[in-house]
C-alpha cells in the first residue's frame, strides 16, 4: 500500500508490503532482545515509556529519541533563509542578521529562530542531483532516489519500524498539514497517521452522530461476537490481524493522551508565540504529540515553489515559519525535550542564485541548505557556498550522508539491512556515512 | 469461448458431486483435472490434506469479488442456492465474465496495474486511457494483441471534442474545424501508457519488462544484475527500442485545467537532443539510450528495423517468448488464488524460481493456443477444484501453504470495497436522491476517501492483515458505513425492516447483503437476543415510528456486519 500525497511525492509505483518473516517485528525484537531484553522489553512497552528496539541498549531514565520534521514543501531558497548573500548580484534584497551566536548570519526573515541559534547546526553544503519536486521530495523523505523496482520507506516510517512502541495508544508516526511519505515495502502499518488539518481532531476519532459511549459498546460485542466466530473458524492469522488494528483504533480513540492532538488546551501565551498559522499550530501539535510518546512527527509548511516574486513570497513564508520554529525549539528545550528530539527543517532543494525574470527563482539541487537542531546534534554552521551562492566549497554533503547522520543521531544504525520484497538487502541509508563532527552536541 | 464437451461421464460425476463445477473441455486443451491433477500430486509429496471444498454461498461470493469486484445482492444468492442445476458454478461464471461489471472491473484493474494509482503527469488523459481499455475489455482483445497495441500505440492523447471552450472561442491552433477534427480522428488512449514515462524512458522499459515479462531488468540500470545474467548493457540495448517514440505538442489549449494535445509518433531517428538546445534540455540519459543498439532481451538485434517499437513489441508477443504468457498467466493465478507460482508475481528470475514448473509451463502453452484469451483463462482457474477450496483450515498444510491447498484470505481493493458497501447497504438509490447531479462528485469524494485509506498492492502476496489505524477508524465511525446502516428510506435496512416476518427472516436478509451466506442457528439466536435486549432510545432516530430501541438494535448488528472480517475480505 501507499499513502495518498495529493500534490505531494507519491511512489507511483507498486509498493511492496509483503512482510519477511524475519523482519516481522515481534519475531526480530524477540530474536534480537533475547531473554532478558524480552521481559524489559515487554514491561518496557507495557509502561509505553521506552522504545522495543531500544529496550535492550538505552539506559535507564533515558528518553528515547523522537524526530519533527519541517517539511518547506516546494525547495525553500537557501538565500532566504540560511545562507543569505547580501550585497550579492544574487542575493536579492534579502539581508542577513547577526544570530545568539557570534559570526553566524541568517536571512533577515528569522529574526526568532536567530534568537535560537545557539541551538542550530546549519548544513550550509548540501548537494544533490533531483531537480524535480516529485524526485527530490522522494528523495528527501526516504534517502534513496525513486527507482521503479522499489518503494523505500520514509523516515518516518523507519523510525516508526525502529524506535515505534507497539502498544502505544497513539499513532508512533503523524503527519500535520499535508501526508508524509510511505512506509514503502515496511508496510502500511508503519505509514503516518495523517492530520490534514491542525484545527481539527484526527478524521473519524469521535463516535458517530447517534452513537453514545454505551452504544458503541454494544455495537463492540456485536462485532466481536463476529470476529471471535469468524476467527475460530478460520484460525486465521489476517483476521487476528484485522481484530488487532481494530482494537488499537479504538484504544486511541478512548486515550486519555488523544488531548495531546488538541493545541486549544495550551495556555493562550503559548499558541500565540508559536503563531496563529496552521504551522504554528502542527509544531505546537508536534511537541505536545513528542510529549505523550510519539516518536516522529512531520509538519508540513506548502508553498515554497517561489518561481515567481521570490521575495515577497518568502517574506511571508517566514513570517509564519519564523516564530513557530523559533518557539519550536525553545519550547522543547524548556521542557527538557530537545535533546532527545531531533528537529529537522528542510526541503526537497534550494534555489537557483540567479532571480529570473519573474523576480523568481527557479529549481537548484546543486546547492542548498538544511537547518537540525536538539536530538545531539553539534550546533554551528557546517560548510559553506561560494560568494553567489551557486556552489557548495567547503564540506558538500550528499543526501545518503545526511540521512545516515540523522539516523545515528536517533540511535538507529545507518547500515541495518532490510530485504526488499524481491529480495534484495536494503539499507536505511544508502551507502551513506555519518558526519562526525555533527555529533555529540 | 469454443463449445465445450464432457470429458466422460466419470469426470462429470466427480465433477458435481464434488464441486457443481464441470471440467468441460475437448480433448485437445488442458483439462481442469489435468491442473488439479498435478497439484494433487503435488500436495501428496509434501504430505499436505488441503481444506475442504467450498460451500456454494462461499464459492459465489469469491467468484463475484475475483471476477467483477463486489459482492452479490441477497435475491442473486437465494437465486444461486436454491438453483438446483450442477451446471450452477459454472454458468454463474460464464454470466460474470458478460456483465457489464466484468468490463468496468478489468478495465480498472489495467489501468490500476499501468498507469498506477495516482499519476499526476503533464499530458496523461486517464478518461481516455481507461475508455481504450474499456473497448479493450469489453472486445476480450486477445491479451497478445492488447499489449501489441499499448505498446506500438502512436496518436493523440486526449479529445477536445466534448471541451465547450468559453465565448465559442476554438483552442486549437489548427484554427479551421477540418484541423481539429483530423485531431480528433488521431486519438488514440492507449498513447497516455506511454505519456506517463514520456521523459524517463528507463522506468517505461523497466516497467514494461516487469509488468509483460515479469523480467526486473529494471534492476540492471545503475549495476550488473549481482544473481543473473543482466548485464547494465542488455537494459539499455531493451531501452533503445522505445527511442524512436517523440511526443509533439499539436494543441495547447487555453484551459489549463485540462490536458494539453500531444501526439506520440515514431521518429525515423531516435531521440536526439537538438544541437542549439545542447546542455540546456535535461537529458535524463535519453541519449545514451538512444545511442545504444536496441536488442530484445535475448540479444535479438532490431538495428535495422525500420518501427523499432512494432519489432520490440512483436518479440514480446510472440508465442516463442519464454515469458510474455507465463508472465500473465502467472499473475492471472495470483490475482484468482492469492499467489502465483513465481512470487513476487513480477519477478522472474533463475534465483527465484517458480513452484511447480511444469504446470505453469502447461498453463501458458494452454493460453497460447488458446489464443491468449482472458476470459478462457479465467474459467479454466476458476474451474479448478483448488479454486474451489475452502479458506477454512486444513488438515495438513505446508508452511507458508505453496501449493494452494487452502484458499487465502485476500484483502479487498478500495474500489472493490467501496462497490460492497454501496451494494450491501442500498446506497446508491439514496445517494441519487440526496446527491442529484452532484452524484458521481460525491461517491468520487467517497471513493477518494476509500482509496487513500485502503490502497492495496495486489502484486504482493500479504501474509499478515496490513491494515491501518485510520482505515478501521472510518469504518467505526465514519460516514460511510454509519449513515449507511440507517434506515432511510431505500437503503438496506429500512427494505430490511418493512419486511414482514420474525427477525429471524430479518437476520437472514442482512447476512445474505453482507456475507452473501445464511446465518447458522447459533447466530440467528444471538442476535435476536442482541436485538431484544433492553436499551434506551437513542436521542435522534432519523425515522420516527414505533419499536425505536429495536430498529437502533439494527442498526448496530448491521453496523457490526460491516465492520467484521468476514465482510472485508475476500475468503
Amino acid at each position: 500500500m501507499k499513502i495518498n500525497t495529493n500534490n505531494k511525492v507519491s511512489p507511483e509505483n507498486t509498493v511492496c508490503p509483503g512482510p519477511v518473516d524475519l523482519w516481522s517485528p515481534n519475531r526480530r525484537g524477540f530474536m534480537q532482545a533475547g531473554m532478558g531484553g524480552f521481559l524489559s522489553l515487554f514491561f518496557a512497552e507495557w509502561l509505553g515509556t521506552t522504545s522495543r528496539a531500544n529496550a535492550q541498549d538505552t539506559p535507564k531514565n533515558v528518553r528515547p529519541k523522537s524526530c519533527i520534521l519541517l517539511w518547506m514543501n516546494g525547495g525553500p531558497s537557501h538565500l532566504e533563509t540560511f545562507d543569505p548573500k547580501p550585497g550579492t548580484a544574487t542575493g536579492g534584497s534579502t539581508t542577513a542578521i547577526k544570530t545568539r551566536v557570534p559570526g553566524m548570519e541568517i536571512a533577515m526573515g528569522f529574526p526568532q529562530v536567530a534568537e535560537v541559534a545557539d541551538k542550530l547546526a546549519i548544513l550550509r553544503g548540501m548537494t544533490s542531483k533531483e531537480g524535480n519536486h516529485q524526485r527530490a521530495q522522494y528523495l528527501m523523505h526516504t534517502g534513496y532516489a525513486p527507482n521503479p523496482t522499489i518503494v523505500h520507506p520514509s523516515l518516518g516510517a523507519w523510525v516508526n519500524e525502529e524506535l515505534g512502541v507497539t502498544s502505544a495508544d497513539l499513532p508512533n508516526f503523524v503527519s500535520i498539514s499535508g501526508p508524509s511519505l510511505g512506509a514503502g515495502f515496511l508496510g502500511v502499518q508503519y505509514a503516518p497517521f495523517v492530520i490534514q488539518n491542525p484545527n481539527q481532531s484526527p478524521q473519524n476519532i469521535a463516535y458517530a452522530r447517534n452513537v453514545t459511549a454505551e452504544r458503541f459498546g454494544m455495537r463492540q460485542n456485536g462485532l466481536n461476537f463476529l470476529e471471535q466466530g469468524f476467527q475460530n473458524e478460520t484460525q486465521d492469522a489476517k483476521v487476528k490481524g484485522h481484530r488487532e488494528v481494530y482494537s488499537k483504533a479504538v484504544r486511541m480513540m478512548h486515550s486519555p493522551r488523544l488531548k495531546a492532538f488538541d493545541v486549544k488546551e495550551e495556555p493562550m501565551a503559548i499558541q500565540q508565540a508559536y503563531g496563529n498559522t496552521n504551522f504554528g499550530k502542527g509544531c505546537l501539535m508536534a511537541r505536545r504529540l513528542i510529549e505523550s510518546g510519539v516518536r516522529f512527527v512531520e509538519v508540513v509548511q506548502d508553498g515554497w515553489d517561489t518561481h515567481k516574486d521570490n521575495f515577497n513570497r518568502t517574506t511571508k513564508l517566514l513570517s509564519g515559519v519564523d516564530p513557530a520554529m523559533a518557539t519550536l525549539i525553545k519550547d522543547l528545550s524548556e521542557r527538557n525535550l530537545l535533546d532527545s528530539t531531533l528537529v529537522i527543517w528542510m526541503g526537497e532543494f534550494g534555489r537557483t542564485p540567479r532571480i529570473n525574470a519573474n523576480e523568481g527563482r527557479d529549481h537548484y539541487p546543486q546547492a542548498w541548505n538544511v537547518a537540525l537542531a536538539g536530538g545531539g546534534v553539534r550546533p554551528g554552521v557546517y560548510g559553506a557556498t561560494n560568494e553567489t551562492g551557486e556552489k557548495v566549497v567547503d564540506k558538500p554533503i550528499m543526501v545518503p550522508d545526511l540521512f545516515a547522520t540523522v539516523a545515528t543521531l536517533l540511535g538507529m544504525k545507518p547500515d541495518k539491512t532490510f530485504v526488499s520484497p524481491i529480495g534484495r538487502p536494503i539499507s536505511i541509508t544508502e551507502k551513506g556515512k555519518a558526519i562526525p563532527e555533527l555529533i555529540g552536541g | 469461448m469454443k463449445s465445450t464437451k464432457p470429458l466422460s461421464l466419470v469426470t462429470m460425476l466427480l465433477g458435481f458431486c464434488l464441486y457443481g463445477v464441470l471440467p468441460l473441455y475437448a480433448q485437445d486443451e488442458l483439462p481442469v483435472s489435468q491442473i488439479d491433477h498435478l497439484i494433487r500430486a503435488e500436495w501428496n509429496k509434501n504430505s499436505i490434506v488441503p481444506s475442504p471444498p467450498t460451500d456454494d454461498a462461499h464459492y459465489l461470493r469469491r467468484l463475484y469479488l475475483d471476477v467483477i469486484g463486489t459482492i452479490p445482492t441477497a435475491d442473486e444468492v437465494k437465486a444461486f442456492l436454491a438453483n438446483r442445476s450442477p451446471y450452477k458454478r459454472y454458468e454463474a461464471l460464464a454470466h460474470l465474465l458478460n456483465s457489464p461489471k466484468y468490463v468496468e472491473y478489468w478495465a480498472n484493474y489495467w489501468d490500476d496495474v499501468l498507469l498506477g494509482r495516482q499519476v499526476k503527469r503533464a499530458n496523461v488523459d486517464r478518461t481516455a486511457f481507461r475508455d481504450w481499455l474499456k473497448g479493450q475489455v469489453s472486445k476480450n482483445n486477445a491479451y497478445n494483441k492488447f499489449v501489441y497495441e499499448l505498446l506500438t500505440a502512436s496518436g493523440v492523447n486526449t479529445s477536445l471534442a466534448s471541451t465547450v471552450m468559453p465565448n465559442g472561442v476554438m483552442p486549437s491552433m489548427e484554427s479551421d474545424l477540418s484541423g481539429k477534427s483530423t485531431l480528433d480522428s488521431r486519438v488514440n488512449g492507449a498513447v497516455n501508457f506511454y505519456l506517463k514515462y514520456a521523459n524517463t524512458p528507463a522506468d517505461y522499459s523497466g516497467t514494461v519488462s516487469r509488468l509483460f515479462l515479469g523480467v526486473q531488468i529494471q534492476c540492471a540500470q545503475c549495476h550488473d544484475h549481482k544473481t543473473e545474467a543482466w548485464k547494465q548493457a542488455d537494459f539499455r540495448r531493451f531501452t533503445a527500442c522505445f527511442m524512436q517514440a517523440k511526443v509533439q505538442p499539436v494543441n495547447r489549449t487555453l484551459d489549463k485545467k485540462r490536458t494539453m494535445q500531444v501526439e506520440l509518433t515514431d521518429n525515423a531517428q531516435p531521440f536526439k537532443v537538438p544541437a542549439r538546445l545542447a546542455g540546456k534540455v535535461k537529458d535524463n540519459g535519453r541519449t545514451e539510450y538512444a545511442m545504444a543498439e536496441p536488442a530484445a532481451l535475448d540479444g535479438t538485434s532490431f538495428a535495422t528495423e525500420g518501427n523499432r517499437r512494432q519489432a520490440i513489441a512483436k518479440w514480446i508477443t510472440a508465442p516463442q517468448n519464454p515469458w510474455f504468457a507465463a508472465a500473465i498467466v502467472n499473475r492471472m493465478w495470483a490475482h484468482f488464488l492469492g499467489r502465483g507460482f513465481v512470487n513476487p508475481i513480477d519477478d522472474f528470475r533463475d534465483s527465484n524460481p517458480p513452484v511447480m514448473p511444469e504446470l505453469l509451463r502447461k498453463l501458458a502453452e494452454d493460453f497460447v493456443a488458446h489464443g491468449y484469451d482472458l476470459k478462457y483463462l479465467i474459467k479454466l482457474i476458476c474451474s479448478t477444484q483448488v479454486y474451489q477450496l475452502s479458506s477454512l483450515p486444513a488438515k495438513h498444510l505446508d508452511e507458508g501453504n505453496t501449493y494452494w491447498a487452502r484458499y487465502r484470505l485476500k484483502p479487498l481493493k478500495p474500489e472493490v470495497l467501496m462497490d460492497m458497501l454501496v451494494s450491501a447497504t442500498s446506497m446508491q438509490s439514496v445517494l441519487e436522491r440526496v446527491a442529484g447531479d452532484r452524484l458521481p462528485a460525491v461517491k468520487a469524494a467517497m471513493q477518494k476517501q476509500l482509496t487513500f485509506l485502503f490502497d492495496v498492492d495486489e502484486e504482493f502476496e500479504q501474509k499478515d492483515y496490513e491494515g491501518t489505524i485510520p482505515q478501521a477508524l472510518l469504518l467505526l465511525n465514519g460516514g460511510i458505513t454509519n449513515n449507511s446502516v440507517t434506515p432511510l428510506s431505500g437503503t438496506a435496512l429500512s427494505d430490511v425492516l418493512s419486511l414482514p416476518g420474525t427477525d429471524k427472516e430479518k437476520i437472514e436478509s442482512l447476512y445474505l447483503r453482507t456475507f452473501s451466506r445464511l446465518p447458522n442457528t447459533k447466530e440467528v439466536a444471538y442476535w435476536t437476543k442482541f436485538l431484544n435486549a433492553p436499551r434506551e432510545v437513542g436521542q435522534t432516530p432519523i425515522r420516527q415510528g414505533s419499536g425505536l430501541p429495536k430498529q437502533q438494535a439494527y442498526e448496530d448488528m448491521f453496523w457490526g456486519l460491516l465492520n467484521s472480517s468476514e465482510f472485508i475480505f475476500n475468503h
